[in-house]
């Protein structure tokens, strides 16, 4: 172990590569997506409003737009006024996300709607002035954004258009009540008002007291530090095939100790420098980040927990450096299988995207990630409050795989040996 | 009257190594034996054979076919105890380039079991021997060729053992290095221990070894006392000639 302690110090790069990039990317990957994050919901989504209609619908709808911060309104372009024909040129160009237009007459046809559908329920005749017309509400939409952005952003502006349209139409239908009651009755105007009825509240299914709210940090910490504490595969693997190619291999097959015993040694000097990585992690989590105004990141409820599931991917990750060290014959394959393996894990294991929006077909694979594991592990213990009975079948997962590592490695090299 | 031979310490029989497909053999059908104190030389040609043949008696890998008796023992089913006799000095500078000599030693004399103060006892003694103290506690990466071939010979030496196999000890070394060496494994040999060697100093082996097998395309073709050799082949008046006179003198891979 001393040994290994000592090369390890002493290999500056190396050193660098498994302390300094890790917290550098946690640093990097948090700050660019909370940013993003606090873009969107600081400044909103740019959007283009015109408003051909200039009546109740097009100017409730306007306000309302003017006063939520979903979105940065804008009805000029370039410092001219925006019309129907220079909206999609504009959106075309990016200047804005999402260009609206409400078309001339909405207001009218919504009233006429709602007049004929009276006149017509209580048998009387129908003005022709009455009659229902549609009216073609218009949303344009940058092709660069995301599919996913574009259908959570098009479902709230369609929710608060329809909720413009039904309260006029509920304010039409309530002035056509009151104008045909015969007597002359003064008829209350009622305020029409669809949260009375019903009401929507929200809450994480999460065992936590206080809220944990999904941000970045909570996210990106655990996610980039199981990423991070994988990619000590590539000094592990270098490591090991530094020893055979230095001929230090040819000793260790001479010498009485096992096989196992001749790794541990390596094996629990990085399962050490692994830990350390996962603490120095989140301590940017829980001390860099909030520096910067970030949250703090959330540890939930059981420290202990989290010991165990550091401990575990620690292991998976060292024993799969110590088999791809192995089966390496030069540290050109080493870097290559390794840091390609690690990457095409992390992808298919939710670390770059969540695992739940995959397909299912690749939801399936992701089981197969050790970092998918790990990183269940963790969203387990930090995001919904879960404790070791809960984790232990990610652990279990990830000491199997470590184990399995290791004894492929020893068959491979009794397989040389023959 | 006639000497009676003690069992052989190595006893190969119709060894035969072959790397992948049966046509490639790197060891062909060998088989020989080496009596306890001898000094052993394999000789041969690039790729004759001789680091396969070595590296299968230390344990290195098994045999495609035949039998490796060490000490009378079957290193195939009885590796783990016979480990503990042999010794090991690769072709390779098998240290750590960023760990001091003295690191190096201590590192695998732990790994062959040698108990601590009895371990910084043996290291300070080779050091001295082979003139290595001043520098013992700079890292191997700072060293010559000659002084790391040293360290490289203490390590393989560090836990006293019976049979000692030497992959070419001396290539790239200097000639007062090279006298240091041979000096002191004259000396281990003088004191019991069995010595397997090869080389390309045949000059060198002449004089260090008891006797030598030339061994070429996996064949052993000669085997006998240097001297005897030299009588045996006409024309030859050293052991170089008589290996040019059997390898022929077409250069090899």
């Amino acid at each position: 172990m001393k040994k290994e302690m000592l090369l390890l110090v002493r290999d500056r790069i190396g050193l660098g590569i498994l302390f300094v990039m890790p917290m550098v990317l946690i640093f990097v990957m948090t700050l660019i997506q909370d940013a993003a994050f606090r873009t969107l919901n600081e400044q909103g989504i740019p959007i283009v409003f015109v408003n051909a209609d200039q009546d109740t619908l097009g100017n409730r709808i306007e306000q309302g737009l003017r006063n939520t911060e979903m979105c940065s309104f804008h009805n000029e372009i370039d410092g001219e006024p925006a019309t129907a024909e220079n909206v999609g040129e504009a959106v075309k160009e990016g200047k804005f996300l999402i260009g609206i237009i409400i078309p001339e007459g909405a207001t009218e046809a919504v009233e006429n709607n709602v007049m004929g559908l009276v006149t017509e329920s209580l048998g009387m005749e129908s003005d022709s002035t009455n009659e229902g017309g549609t009216a073609e509400i218009k949303l344009i939409i940058d092709p660069v954004a995301s599919k996913s952005f574009v259908t959570s952003m098009t479902s709230q502006l369609r929710e608060f258009i329809s909720t413009m349209t039904t309260r006029i139409m509920f304010e039409t239908f309530n002035e056509q009540i009151a104008d045909l009651i015969p007597d002359g009755t003064e008829v209350q105007k009622g305020d029409y008002n669809n949260e009375q009825v019903i009401s929507y509240s929200q809450q994480y299914a999460s065992e936590l007291t206080g809220e944990v709210a999904p941000n970045a940090v909570q996210h990106n910490v655990p996610a980039w530090t199981i990423f991070s504490m994988f990619f000590i595969v590539i000094p592990l693997v270098s490591s090991v095939l530094k020893e055979k190619q230095e001929g230090s291999v040819f000793r260790f097959h001479t010498i009485p100790a096992s096989y196992l015993l001749q790794v541990s040694a390596k094996l629990i000097v990085y399962v050490i420098v692994c830990m350390i990585q996962f603490v120095l992690m989140l301590s940017i989590g829980l001390v860099f980040l909030p520096m910067l105004g970030l949250p703090v990141l959330n540890l939930g409820n059981s420290y202990l927990a989290i010991g165990i599931v550091a401990l575990a991917c620690s292991f998976a990750a060292t024993g799969y450096g110590i088999l791809v060290g192995t089966l390496a014959a030069t540290q050109q394959q080493g870097a290559v299988l390794g840091s390609l393996s690690i990457l095409v894990f992390s992808a298919i294991g939710g670390i770059w995207v969540p695992a739940y929006i995959m397909p299912e077909i690749m939801r399936t694979i992701s089981e197969l990630s050790p970092l998918h594991w790990a990183l269940d592990g963790f969203y387990a213990l930090f995001l919904r409050g879960e404790g070791i009975v809960e984790v232990f079948p990610h652990v279990m997962k990830l000491f199997v795989f470590f184990i399995a590592c290791v004894g492929l490695t020893s068959v491979v090299n009794r397989y040389r040996r023959n | 009257m006639e000497q009676i031979k003690s069992a052989p310490v190595i006893a190969i029989e119709h060894v035969t190594k072959s790397y992948g497909e049966e046509e490639s053999l790197a060891v062909d059908d060998v088989s020989f034996s080496i009596q306890k104190n001898e000094v052993f030389g394999l000789l041969g040609p690039n790729g004759a054979g001789k680091t396969t043949t070595i590296s299968m008696l230390c344990g290195l890998f098994n045999p495609t076919h035949g039998t490796v008796l060490i000490n009378g023992e079957d290193l195939r089913t009885n590796l783990a105890v016979i480990k503990h006799d042999l010794g090991v000095v690769p072709q390779d500078i098998a240290l750590y380039p960023t760990l001091t000599g003295r690191e190096n030693l201590e590192f695998y004399g732990t790994m062959y079991g040698v108990e601590k103060a009895e371990l910084k006892k043996r290291i300070n003694e080779w050091l001295e021997k082979l003139e290595m103290t001043r520098s013992a506690d700079k890292r191997v990466e700072s060293y010559s060729g000659g002084m790391k071939r040293r360290i490289n010979l203490i390590a393989g030496i560090l836990h006293n053992p019976k049979i000692l196999f030497l992959d070419e000890p001396t290539v790239g070394v200097d000639v007062q290095s090279r006298k240091a060496i041979m000096q002191h494994l004259s000396e281990l040999n003088a004191s019991g221990m069995t010595i397997i060697y090869t080389s390309h100093h045949l000059e060198e082996a002449e004089k260090f070894c008891s006797d030598v097998a030339i061994i070429d395309h996996g064949k052993i073709i000669v085997r006998g006392n240097p001297s005897a050799l030299i009588k045996e082949h006409e024309g030859c008046s050293n052991l170089e000639d008589v290996f040019l006179k059997i390898t022929n003198t077409a250069m090899r891979d």
